[in-house]
């Protein structure tokens, strides 16, 4: 079930928070509201934790995250990267990276296994995305755009991306990704579906203006509706699939 | 516009002609130049169609890259192979720029050439693909392109059409743009006002229809001349000239503000009527006159927008002219007209910047030849010889070509040793093992060491022989050594005479280096090395490997070594020997007993784990019930010790509150309780 939510008014919420499936970052807001949402849905299953990076609440724009790992750009300072390293699992590598693009989240999509990158991508920053997140790197773009990170909302069941993401882009994307992509919107039309949709294997958040139909189309293709937090899809995956194959 | 005139004069109409203008519009359409591809509208329906299908079958199976036009993969190796090569990555760049995609031998011969040459494909690349450099100058150009009905193509200022901020879209038909060009024969439309700001000058106008209906222009004294540009900003900084000119500057610059808003002021009722307001005022003093506190206009309105081109003074006159320029349309008659003249437009504009950039070059080639080194440059390649063979001054140069391992290294700098490059101290130690070790290793020499050993041999003959027979009995030695049963070399030892026992002890094995006493620490027999060391073998000697008889023996036989040390501290320099230091028997006792109590006292620790473990799982596996009536002090899901205030609910305890939840999530019939 997608849960609709804004920050402070705004309903950009994929800047504001990063989802994965074993935390929860969310930024540190004037009121609680924000925060309490997120914590009503996943407090029983993950940690969510309150994170500012470089003093920004920015923080989905910034850092690139998943069950395995977290990317922070070196602007983050030493205690908000303690603090972090505190409040997370400690199974999850936290790293600092040094990119010239610092905005990681705009410049990196990834779920657990694989990640799409902007072309431009520093060659050391694509050595550790694939070392601490532990995922296979892939230089692309979405819908002729090099931001994928902005454009593209991943889980390991499925990816909404640009909305002018052409049909044979969208199966080339799918079939490199190994998970069923759909082009569409969020927020009323809005085409940054990143930033207004975070997303982990069950459950979904996205803005306050995101319509019915919006909202159905984010609940099929991530597979929502029938989705709970299992080991089958989060920890036992990767040693089924390298048994079976 | 001079370039217009160079290919072909196009029909210059105005706005405010009304007929012609509207003769103009019939079948009005936007130029093709100025569309991008329309993309497919996406509809729900389509969307959950395929939604459904996706959902079915899961990832897609098109495992090709239309990007490089490769595919279909074999398998899903080659496939992530493929989109992890810079092949890729540079037509997806390409794809960026609009430019068609490299097949993989255009994209390895580039890469030959690129490496001499950066960026001289692009440029080529750009002249081959005229469409894309034609959307791209419409694009950028500051006119927008219609055509209508007679397949006319005529531009007009994009600043008349819409606001910098405001993008009109450009996909399908771009109705946006054809509502905004029909707009603009409504006379409401055609109200405009025009300000302009400069130097101490204002000129302001507003139009109707073609028609100043106010206008107003004065010039007021702000700068002062031969002075400086910042004299404004020296004056906020708080150095400001205090001389009689200055200061009648900074009170003419404060009228012509105050003038200014003044006369917007007054006609804030006329600037609301207008549909565009156009304005050119450079720097911030001069945008805060119009722009400033209580004035009428605001820098948010879409109706305020800059001037796209270059003006002179403000002076009526001038406003005139650029009222006149900005409503004016070019018409061309025909679609190859203006694309030519388009085109000519940017190219020229470009080659202009390249010649400006080669006669800088060349201006500033001779300068830098001489004395600056440009660092962004990689440096030619000098060609250079290669230095001559490697060790042609060192004397000893032979040994260091046939070693080919890193053993056999060792080895020749061990027969280096032996040939007498070691240092003074050790040589007369070593000495004794040169005869027996020519003598026995004749084919390995060097034909340095040849000229060596005929020296020798030369001088003491009758040795020779003498060698030979130690060497015999030296190596029935070897051979008692390396007998498992036997465990003392007593009788051995007493048939070589006194003076060659010592030399017997320290001859060296020609194949490993190994002497005696080596072989017995290696065979771990430490009553042998007693024996050997007492007979005087030295536990300075180092084999082929470099290694003492101490470093290559077994650890049985190492004790020996310290107790001999600790019995004979004298005996030998142990320095040499790598012997860690002298032992008594005593000291080694106490050593083993203190081994054994903390390899107990680490069994003890290990049971008691285990117990403690047993007894968890025991707790573990109770009924909540039974843990209840047990009342140990436990959590009742992970089994670790509670805290002092444990967390708890229906009587059952937990260590965090995590554990709580998860005895929760796991029992939801106590929800309800």
């Amino acid at each position: 079930m997608a849960v609709r939510v804004q920050f402070e008014n705004n309903n950009e919420v994929g800047v504001f928070s990063k989802l994965t499936n074993s935390y929860c970052l969310v930024a540190i807001g004037g009121s609680e509201n924000f925060y309490s949402v997120f914590e009503a849905e996943l407090a029983d299953t993950i940690p969510v934790v309150h994170v500012s990076i470089a003093g920004c609440r920015i923080i989905g724009r910034m850092t690139v995250a998943n069950k395995n790992g977290l990317l922070v750009p070196s602007s983050t300072t030493d205690t908000e990267l303690q603090h972090i390293r505190n409040s997370l699992p400690d199974t999850v590598k936290v790293q600092r990276v040094e990119e010239r693009l610092s905005a990681l989240g705009n410049v990196i999509a990834c779920n657990d296994y694989v990640a799409l990158v902007h072309p431009d991508l520093d060659k050391d920053t694509e050595e550790i995305l694939a070392d601490t997140l532990d995922v296979e790197v892939f230089r692309q773009t979405v819908a002729g755009n090099v931001l994928v990170g902005s454009y593209t909302a991943l889980s390991n069941r499925g990816g909404l991306v640009h909305p002018k993401t052409t049909i044979q882009d969208q199966d080339e994307l799918s079939s490199l990704l190994q998970v069923p992509l759909v082009a569409g919107t969020v927020n009323r039309g809005s085409d940054v579906v990143a930033a207004g949709l975070v997303v982990n294997d069950w459950s979904a958040f996205c803005g306050m203006d995101t319509t019915s139909t919006e909202i159905s189309v984010i609940e099929s293709v991530f597979k929502l509706n029938d989705a709970k937090p299992t080991a089958i899809t989060s920890s036992m995956r990767a040693s089924l699939i390298d048994s079976m194959s | 516009m001079s370039i217009k005139t160079e290919i072909v004069k196009p029909k210059n109409l105005r706005i405010f002609e009304a007929d012609e203008f509207e003769r103009l519009l019939q079948g009005l359409q936007v130029a093709a130049c100025m569309l991008t591809e329309s993309h497919q509208v996406v509809d729900e329906a389509s969307v959950l169609k395929r939604l459904r299908a996706l959902t079915i079958n899961g990832a897609s199976d098109g495992n090709c890259c239309s990007c490089c036009g490769v595919g279909p993969f074999e398998s899903r190796a080659q496939q992530t192979a493929h989109y992890k090569q810079h092949w890729h990555t540079h037509n997806l760049k390409r794809k960026l720029f609009g430019k068609a995609p490299l097949t993989l031998g255009q994209y390895n011969s580039r890469q030959d050439d690129s490496s001499v040459t950066g960026s001289d494909s692009e440029t080529e690349d750009s002249a081959t693909n005229p469409e894309s450099d034609l959307f791209a100058a419409a694009t950028r150009h500051c006119k927008a392109f219609f055509t209508n009905k007679k397949k006319q193509v005529f531009c007009i200022y994009r600043c008349i059409l819409h606001h910098k901020k405001e993008e009109l879209s450009t996909d399908g038909e771009g109705i946006a743009w054809v509502e905004r060009c029909q707009r603009l024969t409504i006379p409401g439309f055609q109200r405009w006002a025009i300000l302009m700001v400069s130097g101490g000058h204002f000129a302001g106008a507003i139009f109707s229809g073609g028609i100043a209906v106010v206008h107003k222009t004065f010039h007021s004294y702000v700068t002062r001349r031969g002075q400086g540009q910042a004299q404004i900003s020296r004056d906020q900084h708080g150095n400001a000239p205090r001389s009689a000119g200055a200061s009648l500057r900074r009170y003419n610059q404060a009228q012509f503000l105050e003038h200014i808003q003044e006369i917007i002021s007054r006609w804030a009722e006329d600037l609301k009527g207008c549909s565009l307001v156009l304005y050119r005022a450079v720097g911030s003093t001069n945008q805060a006159a119009l722009f400033g506190k209580n004035s009428p206009l605001s820098r948010d309105d879409l109706r305020v927008r800059a001037l796209p081109f270059p003006t002179r003074k403000p002076t009526y006159k001038e406003v005139k002219r650029v009222h006149e320029t900005v409503a004016s349309i070019e018409v061309y008659d025909t679609m190859e007209l203006f694309q030519k003249a388009l085109i000519a437009s940017t190219s020229k504009t470009t080659t202009k910047n390249n010649s400006e950039t080669t006669v800088d070059r060349t201006k500033k080639t001779p300068k830098s030849s001489n004395k600056v080194i440009d660092r962004a440059k990689s440096r030619e390649r000098v060609p250079r010889e290669l230095p001559t063979q490697i060790m042609s001054s060192e004397d000893e140069g032979p040994c260091f070509i046939d070693s080919e391992t890193p053993v056999g290294w060792i080895k020749t700098l061990s027969e280096q040793c032996t040939n007498g490059v070691i240092s003074n101290s050790r040589k007369d130690l070593l000495h004794h093992s040169f005869g027996d070790s020519d003598s026995s290793q004749n084919e390995e020499k060097t034909e340095l060491k040849k000229d060596h050993v005929k020296k020798k041999k030369k001088k003491k003959p009758d040795d020779n022989k003498q060698n030979k027979k130690i060497s015999a009995n030296v190596k029935k030695m070897w051979k008692m050594i390396l007998d498992k049963e036997l465990t003392s070399l007593e009788t051995i030892l007493e048939e070589f005479e006194s003076n060659e026992l010592e030399a017997a002890c320290n001859t060296q094995d020609p194949t490993d280096g190994n002497t005696a006493l080596h072989k017995a620490a290696i065979a771990a027999k430490p009553d042998m090395v007693t024996q050997l060391l007492v007979a005087g073998g030295d536990p300075c000697v180092r084999n082929h490997l470099l290694q003492t008889p101490y470093v290559a023996a077994h650890a049985h036989s190492r004790p020996a070594f310290r107790f001999f040390q600790a019995s004979h501290p004298d005996k030998y320099n142990y320095n040499e020997s790598q012997i860690p230091g002298p032992l008594t028997q005593e000291q080694f006792e106490q050593e083993k007993e203190k081994k054994a109590q903390q390899k107990r006292a680490k069994r003890q620790r290990e049971k008691e784990k285990q117990a403690e473990k047993n007894k968890v799982n025991k707790f573990l596996q109770m009924t909540d019930h039974e843990k209840v009536k047990a009342d140990v002090p436990k959590c009742f899901l992970c089994g670790t010790n509670l805290p002092k205030q444990p967390f708890q609910y229906n009587d059952y305890k937990f260590c965090t509150i995590t554990c709580l939840q998860n005895h929760r999530n796991l029992r939801p019939l106590h929800k309800s309780a």
